[in-house]
């Protein structure tokens, strides 16, 4: 090769480096999504598949609230139990593995700056909750749709005599009150932000863990901490009232070390009939990315000066 | 904050918390309350076939302590004590030879499950308001178990206030407080203002409110005939602004004060005339015309006609008195042949 | 251009690295006030024991572990930023790579973190794959690659984002000669094109062939550096080896030394051929010279 030609191919592949760049966070995302994927993680499909179809045709002879609160339950149990499993297991699974196989020395010492690659790996794994949440609503609704139409030919065959308007229009009313409903989106997506909030969660632990066993229980912990935060909160504050900066300051940090995630739990409103307002969702949001950027931050603080 | 959007209904009561295990708790609380209150209502439905009631009653306790917002499990609950486990030992108790033991189960085990039905019931209607489900349960508890039409009347009138009551709430209301003595003015109003409105709409009545209709204006023109003199009646009757009830109380103290039948069929035509009187006038007037063996035959005409054409008008003692008439009506025909 | 031909590939001054043990007083110097210099297109071999502070270096210059105290620097930036990670490409020992991706889907990841737009990482991936010669191997997952191949990835993940400077660590470490000799091959071109490389290795022998200059390392120190052939000759000696040496030649120059004050004859027979050579020899595995003409 001639000295020419060395030269041209060098100043053709003369990047500037970024700060911050999108597309190394995407290509480390994208990179986490495809290994999880490739592990065959959407197996757990069949799974859900045998679970919510065996929840229909176990119990026959109950009314048509029972069943379809049934199937409702059943599809956002496993709903929220895969999610919080994928972005808690997940996380805890890929970045001490990362360290482990020493993967992180190939990754780091290409010019990417270590909250990237810490973004990166949480975005991917939001995008595997995110993905998986789609597929399992699209035939948790494909299921109760179909259910729910099939329980109101049951019910009006039921009627001796034949049905009238009215009634059919009464029992349609009623039944698809139980059904498919944009309420249940709404829940899914709770489910998806709980479980976001986990895999935050996850993120930091393992940037201070040393294995992946000791993420996931310690994030385990945090996450069932979590969920009864609220009702410890209560039991100190009753009425609600924080008095003095020590104890407002004191729960902060129980706030942000264990997120409230019974707030998220909306599908018992919604199992009930309670209609969600926007600004819970928009809080819940919001809360969400308050959690992500703060644990982001934690995570990097621990990860920045980590001797590899 | 949560709690004024109503998402933090629940912090689970000592009892509850005592009854659940250790594991069902936290998963309770980890997003998965309303799958392990389905898992309980599934128990407590085989607890129900296996007829084992003490567990039917502890489970649906969890289901309605875990989700007490959900209408569904206390109206499961109430219905599994107050009806199956009391139509069970009610059952039972007629079957046993053990005196002893089928007194137990009518004067301790059925009162219990039946009270113990009725307190789920009151409290899901306290827990679900908006609901027309469970204050109809507990209505339907007192008029079907303890036959106390003025606690269900009650209850039914709270059950058809709520928004999604379907309207025959409103017609128990109107039935059981027509079943009240005593309250008959105020079942008047409310089952007038029900045969009214039906009426005027093209939705057929039921039979129940024609009948309580006719008993209570029946019973309202007899205390009135009864109470007031000729003179006062027929002032009211005349009055301007009168309505056909006042014509039929002065009908009533004619036929039944004054055994005056001509007056009263004077009046009673009057009524029958009025286009705002039940269609029941009609019969009543054809049913007084029969009396008198000059319009017999006539009157039996004209009564078998309104038979055929509304049956619905006719009561059973009617029914009885129309055969009767029949009857005679053949006879004296076979009498004339001969 | 000119001034970047001043810069040295790698400057690492009095650069002291302690790790402190958990939960005991004493501390481990994996590095001790070492110094050294790569001038730009430099083959440097860092040569020493396991456990005498290679890796330790390697790491503080690529930025993975911060050093205690002393200063290291890529191109002249400070291996503390990230943008010194730009000119450099690292193939760690026995590297271990995501398995469910395919050789050529690796390649491009990296090549992704590099910044490389989708036309060059193209480019880039199918140069590369004919240059370690994986291109036959490109769509199968690395779960399914050699140890050999993997180095030979490693290597071209190493060179994706064309690096002026490329750091090996043990790369011939568990690699069966002929993909050892692959390697050292790949060294010659990356020099040829005027790349520097810092390689490091416990076996000295590997080494002598391809670096142009190398530093002795020892208990975290750097205790000799220099040309390879002024490092191993010895000044006293000198070695004749002779083809089809017919007796009586042997007999004159036996004579010959006999008859001088000084000379002395230490050692004479046949040379032995290393036990590589023959092993290539025996498995017919290309030989460096079959590799150059094709």
């Amino acid at each position: 090769m001639s000295a020419d030609k060395v030269k041209s191919v060098k100043e053709d592949f003369v990047v500037p480096h970024k700060l911050f760049s999108l597309s190394r966070v995407w290509a480390i995302a994208l990179n986490t999504f495809t290994q999880l994927v490739r592990m065959k993680v959407f197996y757990f499909m069949l799974i859900f598949s045998v679970l919510i179809i065996g929840a229909n045709f176990l119990f026959l002879n109950f009314t048509f609230e029972q069943e379809l609160k049934i199937l409702k339950d059943v599809s956002f149990g496993a709903m929220t139990l895969f999610a919080s499993i994928f972005s808690i297991v997940g996380t805890a699974l890929l970045i001490p593995k990362d360290i482990e196989d020493r993967t992180l020395y190939t990754i780091l010492t290409k010019p990417v700056p270590r909250f990237e690659y810490l973004v990166g790996k949480l975005i991917g794994i939001i995008l595997l909750v995110a993905v998986s949440l789609v597929l399992m609503s699209f035939l948790f609704f494909a299921v109760l749709y179909f259910r729910q139409h099939a329980i109101l030919a049951e019910e009006i065959k039921m009627i001796r005599g034949g049905a009238t308007d009215a009634q059919k229009e009464y029992l349609k009313e009623t039944i698809f009150a139980q059904g498919v409903s944009p309420e249940l989106i709404l829940g899914v997506l709770a489910v998806f932000l709980k479980a976001a909030v986990a895999a935050g969660v996850a993120l930091v632990v393992s940037t201070f863990a040393s294995s992946t066993l000791f993420t996931i229980i310690v994030s385990l912990v945090v996450y069932f901490i979590g969920h009864a935060q609220s009702l410890a909160l209560e039991y100190y504050f009753p009425d609600g009232q924080m008095y003095g900066a020590l104890q407002t300051f004191i729960a902060g940090i129980v706030a942000v070390v264990f997120p409230n995630l019974q707030m998220f739990n909306i599908f018992d409103g919604i199992i009930t009939g309670q209609s969600i307002s926007t600004t819970l969702m928009l809080r819940l949001i919001g809360l969400t990315g308050f959690y992500l950027t703060i644990y982001s931050m934690i995570s990097w603080i621990l990860f920045a000066k980590k001797e590899l | 904050m949560l709690k004024e959007q109503g998402f933090r209904d629940w912090a689970p009561s000592m009892s509850a918390r005592e009854q659940l295990t250790q594991a069902s708790f936290v998963g309770s609380i980890g997003g998965f309350r309303s799958l392990i209150a389905s898992i309980y209502d599934l128990r407590a439905h085989q607890a129900f076939l296996d007829k084992d009631w003490a567990s039917v009653e502890k489970f649906r306790g969890i289901t309605t302590s875990l989700q007490p917002r959900f209408a569904k499990h206390w109206d499961l609950a109430a219905w599994d004590l107050a009806w199956n486990a009391y139509a069970y030992y009610r059952n039972k108790s007629e079957w046993t030879e053990d005196g002893i033991e089928s007194w137990q189960m009518k004067n301790i085990m059925m009162p219990r499950y039946l009270e113990k039905g009725l307190e789920f019931a009151k409290q899901g209607a306290e827990w679900v308001p908006e609901s027309y489900r469970l204050a109809m349960v507990v209505a339907d508890i007192y008029s079907q178990k303890y036959n106390d039409p003025e606690l269900a009347s009650q209850w039914y009138f709270k059950s058809s206030q709520a928004g999604d009551a379907p309207p025959f709430v409103f017609r128990a209301y109107a039935t059981h407080l027509a079943r009240c003595e005593g309250k008959e003015e105020e079942a008047y109003e409310v089952t007038s203002l029900l045969y009214r409105s039906t009426r005027s709409s093209n939705r057929s009545l039921t039979l129940t409110v024609r009948r309580d209709m006719e008993r209570l204006e029946d019973h309202i023109a007899l205390i009135a005939a009864n109470t007031m003199s000729l003179e006062q009646l027929e002032s009211a009757a005349l009055k301007n602004g009168s309505t056909y009830l006042d014509f039929a109380k002065l009908g009533m103290h004619l036929l039944e004060v004054k055994k005056d039948l001509k007056a009263a069929l004077a009046v009673y035509r009057d009524i029958a005339n009025d286009k705002n009187a039940p269609f029941f006038y009609g019969r009543k007037l054809l049913m007084l015309l029969a009396r008198n063996p000059a319009n017999e035959e006539q009157a039996y005409a004209a009564l078998k006609k309104l038979l055929k054409r509304s049956p619905e008008l006719f009561r059973r003692q009617d029914l009885i008195e129309f055969t009767k008439l029949e009857t005679s009506l053949g006879a004296s025909n076979d009498n004339r042949k001969k | 251009m000119m001034a970047e031909e001043i810069i040295p590939a790698v400057q690492i001054n009095n650069l002291t690295k302690i790790f402190p043990v958990p939960f005991r007083k004493e501390k481990v110097i994996a590095v001790n006030d070492l110094s050294l210099c790569v001038e730009a297109g430099e083959v440097y071999g860092l040569i020493g024991p396991n456990g005498s502070g290679k890796s330790t270096t390697m790491k503080v210059l690529l930025g993975l572990i911060s050093a205690t105290s002393g200063s290291s620097a890529v191109f002249g930036l400070s291996s503390s930023e990230t943008a010194s990670r730009g000119s450099v490409g690292f193939l760690p020992e026995n590297p271990y790579f995501y398995k469910y991706l395919t050789g050529a889907e690796t390649l491009s990841f990296y090549g992704k973190l590099c910044g490389l737009s989708r036309r060059k990482i193209k480019e880039r991936t199918s140069e590369l794959l004919s240059l370690v010669d994986l291109e036959n191997a490109k769509d199968r997952r690395l779960g399914g690659y050699s140890k050999g191949m993997l180095q030979r990835i490693g290597l071209a993940q190493a060179l994706v984002g064309d690096p002026r400077l490329v750091v090996l660590d043990e790369p011939t470490a568990g690699v069966d000669p002929a993909g050892s000799r692959k390697i050292r091959d790949l060294i010659i071109e990356l020099k040829q094109r005027g790349i520097s490389v810092i390689l490091s290795s416990h076996l000295l022998e590997q080494v002598q062939e391809v670096c142009d200059r190398v530093g002795i390392i020892f208990e975290g120190k750097l205790v000799k550096e220099g040309k390879l052939e002024e490092l191993i000759e010895i000044e006293s000696q000198t070695e004749i080896i002779l083809e089809h040496a017919e007796p009586k030649i042997l007999d004159q120059i036996n004579e010959l030394v006999q008859a001088s004050e000084e000379t002395r004859v230490l050692r004479s027979g046949k040379p032995k051929t290393t036990l590589e050579r023959l092993f290539l020899k025996e498995t017919g595995a290309e030989s460096e010279d079959v590799r150059k003409d094709s």
